[in-house]
């Protein structure tokens, strides 16, 4: 067994050397592919970052009647952290409101004319963050029905047209980033065909000398992932030369939005380098087959 | 009066070198049989048909026919690469229409195969060529070396090991095709058209190493359409025509002699 690998990983290296041309037109393949594929990513992991932070926005306002004691405000406050769609609830009292509206005007350039009151016009407030937007008709006629609640901004039908059109941009991002795999791995398997193809002679002494299966597909597969693991570590290569500089306009960008560079190198990583690898193995494996089967 | 004792049908090569002169008393036993073969292909169109052939260990018999007439066919069903329609193929015991695909590579091991086009590997020089017939099956790793050596000595080519395929003739390509034919130590060598590609000098060369071959024990079926080679040599000859057997004479000629 161990004779076997060790066989079939010394046959692999050969084949990648002795056919030099044809292992790094496929590994360029793959190259170019990855990149493609890895650019896709990218960009859908921004689009979707772009969507959560848009609907992060998304809030449930409810003001309060001006008599209502802290009591009736706690138990309400209460109640809606208690419902699961709730992420948090946040009291604004009508001093901290006359506060913001002044900071708002001054940031605006604006006359603060509320000087010229001679008490406090604004409302108190609850402003309820959601956990998932969808749920903001539930929250809000949750909100409507407490007596406390003097009135709540109906954003429910904004939300739900907003919703719509993130959720169909989503959809579009992920067939899209789909429909790019599938065309790298139509090319990947292909190219890899090619290459077996230029070796199909040596497959047919194999079979009329009396290799089994086996001794004749492995060495091909781990070609296949080898074409794979140096595709994809040319593409990462590629990447992280390409990242400071991409970086450099799309920090503003990226900085607003919630996404976390970390997770999305890792998440990167893992796809190129699956990506590259399964799909050499199983190019290889597509590939020799047409001649295994008899 | 010592008596040898009977040959294994299973002894090797080594010995048969040794043994050699020794068991001139070949025994009559079957490296191939085929009983009512029939083939059809896919498209209609029958290659062979009833066919009755029987192989003795040791014998050395020319396929001839024209071309059409089965050879090829009947060449396919022996490595097992078509499976008869009808009848029994049976190779040294086995009978390959039974026989699982798994087992099939071990199978073709017992035979040797030589084309008209040698299937060399350009990239690979002479001994690699050989070797390679043993590594891709698992031989072992230290019985390699000696056993190409031994081969390669055999066909006469140990000066050029090293070489690569195009560097050699014509006739020294067939006999490195050969020596890889010969390695597995095989029951049976099929040559299919060996000297087809090779003038007529040459060729006689690569039959005297067919018959050296065969003088040591192994059976050799030879397709071919050089008539001067088996009228002059007077072997058994199977004849061809239209996919049967319409001539199967021991001492025969290319031609039908009346």
């Amino acid at each position: 067994m161990i004779s076997f690998l060790f066989f079939s990983i010394r046959r692999a290296w050969q084949g990648f050397w002795r056919n030099a041309l044809m292992s790094l037109a496929a590994t360029a393949t793959m190259v170019l592919m990855l990149l493609l594929l890895a650019g896709f990513f990218i960009i859908q992991a921004g689009l979707l970052a772009g969507l959560e932070f848009t609907e992060q926005k998304v809030e449930v306002v409810g003001y309060l009647h001006p008599n209502v004691s802290d009591r009736q405000v706690s138990t309400l406050r209460a109640e809606l952290e208690a419902m699961p769609q709730v992420d948090t609830v946040e009291y604004i009292t009508r001093d901290i409101a006359l506060e913001r509206f002044r900071e708002r005007m001054e940031a605006q350039g604006r006359e603060d004319l509320t000087q010229y009151l001679d008490s406090n016009p604004l409302y108190a407030s609850l402003e309820v963050k959601l956990v998932d937007p969808s749920a903001v008709r539930t929250i809000g006629e949750a909100m409507r029905a407490d007596p406390a609640v003097r009135n709540v901004i109906n954003i429910e039908d904004l939300v739900e047209r907003v919703l719509t059109v993130t959720n169909i941009l989503r959809t579009a991002g992920t067939v899209l980033l789909l429909v790019v795999g599938v065309i790298a791995l139509f090319i990947i398997v292909n190219t890899i065909r090619l290459a077996v193809f230029a070796r199909a002679e040596e497959i047919e002494i194999m079979r009329l000398v009396g290799a089994s299966d086996a001794f004749i597909r492995w060495p091909f597969i781990f070609e296949g992932a080898f074409v794979g693991f140096l595709g994809a570590t040319l593409t990462l290569a590629v990447l992280a030369a390409a990242a400071d500089p991409l970086s450099g306009f799309m920090v503003e960008f990226f900085r607003v939005l919630p996404l976390e560079v970390g997770s999305l190198t890792r998440d990167l990583v893992t796809l190129v380098m699956g990506t590259g690898v399964g799909l050499g193995i199983l190019g290889s494996r597509v590939s020799v087959r047409t001649y295994l089967i008899r | 009066m010592t008596v040898a004792p009977p040959p294994s049908p299973t002894r090797s090569l080594r010995r048969r070198i040794l043994d050699r002169g020794r068991d001139q008393a070949v025994p009559d036993r079957a490296v191939l049989v085929l009983h009512d073969v029939t083939k059809r292909y896919p498209n209609g169109k029958i290659a062979l048909r009833d066919v009755d052939l029987v192989i003795p260990e040791g014998d050395f018999v020319f396929l001839v026919g024209p071309s059409g007439a089965g050879k090829s066919t009947l060449i396919k069903l022996l490595i097992r690469d078509e499976i008869a329609t009808r009848g029994d193929v049976v190779l040294d015991g086995q009978d390959l229409a039974r026989l699982p695909r798994r087992q099939v590579p071990r199978m073709r091991r017992k035979i040797g195969i030589i084309f008209q086009d040698f299937k060399l590997l350009p990239t690979k020089t002479v001994w690699e060529n050989v070797a390679f017939a043993l590594e891709v099956t698992g031989y072992p790793r230290r019985g390699i070396r000696p056993a190409v050596d031994q081969v390669l000595a055999i066909v006469g080519l140990s000066a050029q090991a090293k070489q690569t395929p195009n560097q050699l003739s014509g006739g020294e390509q067939q006999r490195t095709a050969i020596a890889r034919a010969l390695v597995h130590d095989p029951r049976l060598i099929i040559a299919d058209e060996p000297t087809g590609n090779l003038d007529p000098l040459i060729s006689w060369e690569i039959l005297q190493l067919l018959l050296r071959i065969n003088e040591l024990g192994v059976t050799v079926l030879m397709a071919t359409h050089n008539a001067e080679v088996v009228t002059a040599l007077r072997k058994r000859v199977v004849a061809l025509e239209e996919g049967r057997i319409i001539r199967d004479e021991v001492g025969g000629a290319y031609h039908r002699e009346d």
